[in-house]
């Protein structure tokens, strides 16, 4: 009786997209993250949509305001494994305005307590900034537990 | 003369290496004689100068690198760590010509709107190896 409980709800907590866990998949080209992971965290594919990452990866010279040009071999690389890991479910993979995690409809909702001036502390600095207050981000662990944010 | 033919011979070629993505291992030293013999000798002074100052536009080299950038700084916008740029402090610097003109492209672009001269990547080098 008991295994009728267990088994769907292990399933449930396992499963990639679930709200508190973006994993990054284990198969990222050693370029994601010295390419990408210099000026910011190595986001997690599975953040964005397919054509999210296809504007953004087009668009590398003008990267949110800064030149992120690679030469060609690495940036199909890249792109390639964005692509193919980006999210799937409506929920994750809707059209971020902007080509921006922190415009998505998803980012938006979860930071809705978060207050403007917090966002502007200097241990924060920026949406973009994931690790600042979400302590484990790097590991993919976004949970409600293991936030601290900073005080200033 | 000479020596002109062969330094255009190895641009070409690292222009190539670093369109295809290839690392090639190199010394500081080595990285600022090769400015040097395209431009002429190095100022740690003007480098000095040319890394904290803005050129028209918004950030200047210290912007993201911190000043003096011998220790942990924070990129402008992200606020992501960027590791010392010193080779002193930090070893992996300028120990990878591609690598190296790669940033150089990008981050010039992003300070100055254009790529860097050779004197001026010469200047900034040879400061930043002052910096303890």
């Amino acid at each position: 009786m008991k295994t009728y409980v267990i088994a769907p709800l292990l399933a449930f907590l396992a499963m990639p997209i679930y709200a508190s866990k973006m994993t990054m998949p284990s198969d990222a080209p050693k370029s994601y993250k010295v390419e990408c992971a210099s000026c910011h965290m190595a986001y997690p594919p599975g953040l964005l949509g397919q054509k999210n990452w296809k504007n953004i990866m087009t668009g590398l010279d003008k990267h949110f305001g800064t030149d992120a040009s690679l030469d060609p071999k690495t940036q199909a690389e890249i792109a390639q494994w964005l692509i193919k890991n980006a999210a799937i479910k409506a929920k994750y993979s809707a059209l971020a305005p902007e080509d921006r995690i922190t415009k998505t409809a998803w980012f938006v909702r979860k930071h809705d307590e978060v207050r403007a001036d917090v966002w502007k502390r200097a241990g924060v600095k920026s949406p973009a900034n994931c690790m600042a207050c979400h302590v484990d981000a790097a590991k993919g662990n976004f949970d409600e537990d293991s936030i601290r944010i900073p005080t200033k | 003369m000479r020596l002109d033919i062969v330094n255009k011979k190895l641009f070409l070629g690292l222009v190539l290496l670093s369109f295809i993505g290839v690392a090639i291992s190199a010394t500081p030293q080595e990285l600022l004689k090769g400015y040097e013999s395209q431009s002429s000798k190095a100022s740690s002074i003007r480098g000095e100068q040319f890394f904290n100052t803005k050129h028209g536009k918004e950030w200047s080299c210290a912007s993201c690198h911190g000043n003096p950038p011998n220790r942990d700084a924070k990129h402008n916008v992200t606020g992501k760590v960027i590791k010392p740029l010193s080779p002193n402090v930090n070893p992996e610097r300028f120990a990878d010509q591609v690598k190296v003109e790669k940033w150089f492209r990008r981050n010039c672009n992003d300070v100055l709107g254009r790529e860097c001269a050779t004197q001026e990547k010469a200047d900034v080098l040879s400061w930043l190896m002052t910096v303890k």
